[in-house]
């Protein structure tokens, strides 16, 4: 890690920490704006500060750790379309994208069926997991095919919105409807073989980013179990001192170690690849170990905590939400498997 | 030339190097083949690359292939276990245990005595475990006295892998009193064809006897094979102990990753190709071996730049010992029944070798030896998540101290 994305990364956890694990939207994503971290990836030519996809993963992993209330997952997938795509308004749309604006992307498979009518290209469908889509100006869509990508006004007609209640408390997300829905041709952002390579890397940066959430949770949620057994005090000792619990830890804490040195170095070898199938794997692989750790730490410190970690005031249940949450979005766990399995056949 | 170019370049040598040496069928080989059969080939293998210095490149400057940067020493390492190379398991005590212990605590005279022998085929086997002294190891007993210008060495070692095979033997024992009892020990040198040494094979539950207990009966030892200053053994056994970790961890991750395949096999054979069951445990256990080999990778890195942390080395091999026994309890699922039935087993094989029951049986070898995964977890958590120590003293109810 460079020395400028180190300090990057210290004044982050430094920020989130002092807003608390339980901060809501209207605190965290005024101030991440401002502090500019929308711009940690795009290059310096962009106004960037050029810290690539490492700096990405590094903040989702502060994010993460931090059980940040901010869509910055979702918006950061906007901000590298745009980016990656060849259109007209592409400099005026990155200044608007990385400022006041929020473009919300599914953090989850959609199912848009794309239709031409005369000169039009009218999508129809559903979308699920658009976290905090009500504040979103734009949705950015693919169509099923993976043959169109375009960013999709959110207000319309033929486009409503509908809120679904999560468990996990740091995220707000919304269902999309469509029916008919024209593309406006300046807002398409990619098509045909183009659209094709940008769907399939914004589904690896979708899946390294939920990876890094899940790093960052699982260390978070490790620490606070640590420390919480070596304050508590039971049969006139702390907690800390029993075996049985102690080894718990030390599970926990290799499987997280090993999940982030998994997570480090896909990013490391498939930077550049991650619209070819192969990053796209390595990807998905990251984050389906991420996400598992992730649940079984979030769980164990609850186990952990004991009655304390059943309060709503305790943050255990924040990171077990989240996690448990984590594990769903993007490509569910279940079939990251199969698919993982599936690609490793076929090649034996 | 840029250091890529040199990595690059090493590889390829040591690729077509493995190409054009590797004993062709040499899995067909050593699938069946008796101890004596195995060990031929072993010192045949070893001779090999001992000769290319692609068997000491973690030696000094001046060793065949010795001085090698880590980083070069890894590519080394990597690629014996992409070619799917026969493990040096006869040797691996010689060359890491004993060589890296000689090289950092002997005296020239030392060095200048064993480690020729070493790169010409002498054996050595680790002595340090006692029947009463394993995860405790500073609690052993056997005993060493000076006597003039020699020790005389009374007591048992266990669990010595090979050391029915060995020359030599790397011998922790007391030479003094000592509160903590780590004070009193001192490390020898040992020639195991010493009168009064007697070595018995013990039976695995593979049905193998790949480690032996070794008794000593007024076994004399001349000073100066002793290895650091009296009372210095402990210190010096720690480092016996650190030299397998890194590269070795860096191998065996390697050579899990280039086995999965064999999973895959099994399923075919079995007829599971298309069992979403199986498939999904496939799929989580790749990311696991993926973040095994990551991990290795990153402890060695950590090595090289002198960051290594107290405890990171137990995450390694805890995870890799946990990973291992999934990886292989998934091949002997797959097999079903039909990885019940004995089967001949592959010799120097590495740990998935296919012949599912024995990989299982052998994969606790990580999970016991060189720390146990509970001792892992004691290191992990006390100095790692810095939870507080086990007190010292204790007394169960009803029992006197
Ligand atoms: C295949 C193999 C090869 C070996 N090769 C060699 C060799 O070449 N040379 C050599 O000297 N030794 C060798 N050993 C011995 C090895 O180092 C010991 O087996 C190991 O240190 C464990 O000691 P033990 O067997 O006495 O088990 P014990 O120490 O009796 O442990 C029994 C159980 O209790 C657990 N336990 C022990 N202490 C604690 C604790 N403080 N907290 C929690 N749990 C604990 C252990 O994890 C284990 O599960 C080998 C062992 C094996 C299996």
């Amino acid at each position: 890690m460079s020395q400028a994305l180190n300090e990057l990364r210290d004044s982050a956890r430094q920020v989130l920490g002092k807003l608390g694990l339980a901060a809501d939207e209207n605190q965290t994503w005024p101030l991440l704006v401002e502090l500019g971290w929308l711009l940690v990836a795009l290059p310096e030519d962009d106004g960037g500060l050029e810290q690539g996809l490492a700096g990405a993963v590094a903040f989702h992993t502060e994010l993460g750790r931090g059980l940040a209330a901010a869509p910055y997952a979702s918006a950061l997938l906007a901000i590298d379309a745009v980016q990656h795509a060849e259109f007209a308004q592409r400099q005026s749309f990155l200044e608007r994208f990385t400022a006041a604006e929020y473009v919300a992307a599914p953090m989850a498979a959609s199912h848009l069926d794309l239709r031409r009518d005369g000169s039009r290209l009218l999508l129809t469908g559903g979308v699920a997991a658009l976290e905090s889509a009500d504040r979103a100006t734009h949705l950015l869509l693919s169509s099923q095919d993976d043959r169109c990508v375009a960013l999709v006004p959110t207000r319309q007609p033929g486009l409503s919105l509908r809120a679904r209640n999560t468990w996990d408390p740091s995220r707000r997300l919304f269902e999309a409807q469509l029916q008919d829905v024209p593309l406006d041709p300046a807002l398409l952002l990619a098509q045909g073989e183009a659209a094709q390579l940008l769907c399939r890397r914004l589904r690896s940066l979708r899946e390294l980013s939920l990876a890094a959430d899940a790093v960052g949770g699982a260390a978070a949620a490790l620490t606070m179990t640590v420390e919480y057994l070596q304050t508590r005090r039971q049969f006139g000792r702390p907690l800390a001192l029993f075996q049985a619990l102690k080894h718990r830890c030390a599970d926990l804490c290799a499987l997280s170690v090993a999940a982030e040195a998994q997570l480090a170095d896909t990013v490391s070898r498939y930077e550049t690849r991650l619209a070819e199938p192969d990053g796209e794997l390595a990807a998905k692989t990251a984050r389906q170990l991420a996400c598992s750790v992730y649940a079984r730490v979030a769980e164990e410190a609850l186990q952990l905590h004991g009655g304390i970690g059943m309060t709503s005031e305790h943050a255990c249940h924040r990171f077990l939400k989240r996690a448990l949450l984590d594990e769903q979005l993007g490509l569910p766990a279940a079939q990251a498997a199969c698919d993982i399995a599936g690609a490793f056949i076929a090649a034996c | 030339m840029k250091p890529d170019n040199t990595a690059d370049a090493l590889r390829m040598e040591v690729r077509s190097w493995l190409h054009e040496h590797l004993p062709r069928q040499w899995r067909k080989a050593m699938t069946g083949c008796d101890q004596e059969a195995f060990v031929r080939a072993q010192r045949e293998w070893f001779y090999k690359l001992a000769a290319a210095g692609y068997a000491t490149p973690h030696w000094p400057q001046g060793w065949p292939g010795g001085g090698r940067p880590l980083a070069e020493q890894k590519i080394i390492y990597e690629e014996v276990a992409r070619a799917d190379a026969p493990r040096l398991i006869l040797y691996f005590v010689s060359l890491y245990h004993a060589a890296c212990t000689i090289l950092e605590w002997g005296t020239q005279e030392q060095k200048q005595l064993y480690l020729p022998r070493i790169l010409k085929g002498e054996v050595w086997c680790q002595g340090f475990s006692e029947p009463n002294a394993g995860s405790d190891l500073a609690s052993l007993k056997t005993r060493a006295e000076r006597k003039g210008d020699r020790y005389v060495i009374n007591g048992q070692k266990t669990w010595s892998t090979m050391a029915q095979y060995a020359d030599r033997c790397l011998l922790l024992a007391r030479s003094g009193k000592s509160d903590p009892p780590q004070g009193g020990l001192s490390y020898f040198l040992l020639d195991l064809r010493s009168k009064g040494v007697s070595v018995r094979p013990i039976a695995q539950i593979t049905g193998d006897d790949e480690f032996a207990e070794i008794f000593f009966d007024d076994v004399e030892i001349p000073v100066e094979n002793r290895i650091g200053a009296d009372g210095e053994g402990w210190a010096v056994a720690q480092s016996t102990l650190s030299s397998e970790r890194g590269l070795t961890l860096v191998e065996l991750t390697q050579r899990m990753r280039y086995a999965l395949p064999r999973i895959v096999a099994t399923m075919r054979e079995q007829g599971l190709i298309d069992d979403g069951a199986r498939r999904r445990e496939l799929g989580e256990l790749i990311p696991k071996v993926h973040a095994a080999c990551a991990l290795a990778d990153r402890y060695l890195l950590k090595r090289i730049s002198g960051e290594e942390a107290p405890g990171d080395a137990s995450v390694v091999k805890l995870y890799y010992s946990r990973v291992l026994r999934e990886f292989v309890s998934l091949g002997m699922r797959c097999g079903g029944l039909s990885a019940q039935f004995q089967e001949d087993f592959t010799r120097g094989g590495g740990q998935e070798t296919g012949n599912w029951p024995v990989d299982f049986m052998n994969s606790y070898n990580w999970s016991i030896a060189g720390g146990s995964d509970e001792v892992q977890r004691n290191i992990i958590s006390e100095r790692l998540l810095r939870m507080p120590r086990e007190p010292r003293n204790w007394q169960l109810s009803g029992e006197r101290s």
